[in-house]
């Protein structure tokens, strides 16, 4: 495994924040890695870092074997993509695709030809002479990526490029990269707190969080198995059941004495430990009879959400708390709001954290 | 409701505070001096263009020259040392001091202009501040004599429209996005190439700005060379107040006065149109993108 981005040790403070908190990372070649994270969590202060604008209090910065950790930017075999595009706007599309190459002093003949290229790359060679307040968000950003994959660098850095798009164009984008990325054999390293956005395009995905990197891991790797409530919560969604475990065992007492089973705990949780279980809404399984499993609640339906080809079910638990339950529109067959049913999982897909206050981000579509 | 009809009130004060008093202007400049005082200030009963022909004496251009000559050279003069005074601020102080910064800088402009302008009388004298600090540190050998010349004039302008030029320049960078720095630097140019393909064609319309608005101001200022330019530091602005105040010639003051606004209008158009040519020399230089 031929690491293309390395970080060793790294950490950044701003006066007593620290944005970025002994992190360690290896990127391989050619892959396609998402820093993920809520704002705050020290993703794009890492971006920053590889691409020469931010140095680092402590640790090493290595491109291509080599430690660039004090090189200016403009000596990095790196481009970025910026936030807001940052095209200049005294110069036409086809000038700004251009620049990266004028300043390594690329022969006019064969810098048309690249500049040609990489326009048509991203289908924006009939745009060639416009200026970007004459273009729309979704073509600056393409402006944006052939100026910064024209130089071919060895990696391309990219915070997040697609966050002033609407929903659809995102959509488009998101494939468009994925499919760019995996043409060119570069390195990409995207920024987002979108973690659709990542489950969707990345080969893996780094999860950070207070300045640092949570989890580590491939996209299902951290959707079936994440290592932290924190990472089960923010990918994906997520019900979380509170309560006290068992001995050692993989028993969980949760409210009004209710025993859960599951069949993974996360590693370094202790003896009777005060803890989340958590199950995806996805598996949680809705029945009129009372089903022959550990794992069941007695709920009423109070609220039902159309999701296109899915149907949810927010279930409202005798305690106050809520369940949300989905399952595809076609099997959800007809259960009225304010039926009472039984909610039930299987131990496969219920997983035991450490406690921790997380904040409310249930039910989020 | 037509789009214009907002605009009146810009139209307005622009018709108010400028057009009709140029009008007036123009118009005295075709009028002559009345026989009786009682009359009024300009006769208006017969209209000729003997006050240009009377404006168009050697004096004036010579004049005029020097004019240019100490305007243009003070505008040059303002840019280059404006200019990083208004980088560093824009550039280099964090936000929250900025206006600070600017306001320091207009500070000055709470004391009379006439003040200020006396001020430097004292600093410039042969028995002055500077004259004598010059001398000691062995600079100079003798006296400094330069209060009562151009040289001092042109010290003058400087000083009184430096914040002039500053502002518009100031403005211009502060309105760069820096992430626009960032991606140039990213794209492999270094901080001087940067500043050259980047920042400086963003600044550009407020260093035009700046440019031409200490130029105009400068070329008709007739206090500071009345104070500090003595007998030998004349500009336009004096002959002209010299024609209306104190010769009462308001007709002959007026046409030199449509004379100096013709000329500054022919010498910023040339202005204008060797920068439009320099720039497109420099597109063709640079060569077509695609």
């Amino acid at each position: 495994m031929a690491a293309d981005v390395e970080l060793e040790r790294v950490s950044k403070l701003y006066g007593p924040f620290t944005a970025v908190d002994d992190v360690s990372l290896a990127i391989r070649k050619g892959s396609f890695i998402s820093l993920l994270g809520p704002s705050g969590a020290g993703k794009s202060t890492i971006l920053r870092m590889i691409g020469g604008f931010e140095l680092p209090d402590y640790g090493t910065v290595r491109i291509a074997g080599r430690d660039v950790t004090m090189l200016a930017p403009y000596r990095r075999d790196v481009n970025t993509v910026f936030q807001n595009y940052a095209l200049f706007p005294h110069m036409n599309a086809a000038e700004n695709v251009a620049y990266g190459l004028r300043q390594d002093g690329v022969p006019a003949a064969e810098r048309k030809k690249r500049v040609r290229e990489a326009l048509d790359m991203v289908e924006m060679l009939r745009f060639a002479d416009r200026r970007p307040n004459q273009l729309s968000g979704g073509q600056q950003q393409r402006i944006a990526l052939a100026r910064a994959l024209v130089k071919r660098p060895s990696v391309l850095l990219l915070d997040e490029p697609l966050g002033a798009l609407d929903r659809k164009l995102r959509q488009q984008m998101q494939v468009e990269l994925k499919l760019l990325q995996s043409q060119l054999g570069i390195t990409f390293i995207f920024v987002t707190h979108d973690q659709e956005e990542a489950l969707a395009m990345s080969d893996s995905i780094a999860v950070m969080r207070h300045g640092r990197v949570e989890q580590l891991g491939a996209p299902a790797e951290l959707y079936d198995r994440p290592a932290t409530a924190f990472v089960a919560g923010f990918i994906g969604t997520q019900n979380f059941l509170p309560g006290y475990r068992v001995d050692d065992s993989l028993l969980m007492r949760a409210e009004h004495d209710a025993m859960f089973e599951a069949r993974r705990a996360a590693r370094g949780l202790t003896r009777d430990a005060h803890v989340l279980g958590a199950v995806r809404p996805e598996n949680v399984l809705l029945a009129g009879e009372e089903p022959a499993v550990r794992n069941r609640l007695k709920a009423r339906i109070a609220a039902t959400v159309m999701l296109g080809d899915t149907m949810e079910f927010v279930l409202a638990l005798p305690g106050g708390r809520e369940l949300l339950s989905r399952m595809p529109r076609r099997a959800s067959g007809s259960l009225p709001e304010g039926a009472e049913v039984w909610a039930y999982w299987e131990p496969e897909s219920f997983n035991l954290f450490p406690f921790e206050e997380l904040e409310a981000r249930q039910g989020k579509p | 409701m037509p789009r214009w009809v907002m605009a009146w009130p810009a139209l307005a004060w622009w018709t108010f505070f400028f057009i009709i008093p140029l009008f007036w202007i123009i118009l005295y400049s075709f009028g002559s001096r009345p026989s009786a005082v009682a009359a009024g200030p300009v006769s208006l009963e017969v209209l000729s263009f003997d006050n240009y022909w009377q404006a168009l004496s050697e004096i004036f251009f010579r004049v005029f020259q020097i004019t240019m000559r100490t305007a243009g050279l003070g505008t040059i003069l303002c840019a280059l040392l404006g200019f990083p005074v208004a980088y560093a601020i824009a550039m280099h102080v964090p936000q929250r001091w900025r206006s600070i910064f600017v306001f320091l800088l207009i500070v000055p402009y709470w004391t009379s202009f006439l003040l200020r302008t006396f001020a430097w009388r004292i600093i410039l004298a042969p028995q002055g501040t500077l004259s004598d600090i010059l001398q000691s540190l062995g600079i100079l050998g003798r006296p400094l004599l330069i209060l009562d010349t151009n040289a001092a004039v042109q010290l003058g302008i400087i000083y009184n429209y430096l914040p002039v030029m500053v502002l518009p320049i100031y403005v211009a960078l502060e309105r760069i996005d820096t992430s626009l720095i960032k991606a140039s630097m990213d794209l492999g140019a270094g901080p001087l190439r940067t500043f050259l393909q980047v920042t400086m064609p963003l600044a550009a319309p407020g260093l035009f700005g700046g440019l031409v608005l200490t130029f105009i101001l400068a070329a008709g200022d007739y206090v500071v060379p009345t104070i500090l330019g003595g007998t030998k530091g004349l500009m336009v602005g004096n002959l002209i107040a010299t024609q209306i105040l104190a010769s009462q010639n308001l007709p002959l003051g007026s046409a030199m006065a449509v004379m100096l606004i013709g000329l500054l209008a022919g010498v910023l158009i040339v202005a204008g149109l060797l920068l439009m040519t320099a720039q497109r020399l420099l597109g063709l230089l640079r060569g077509a993108p695609l």
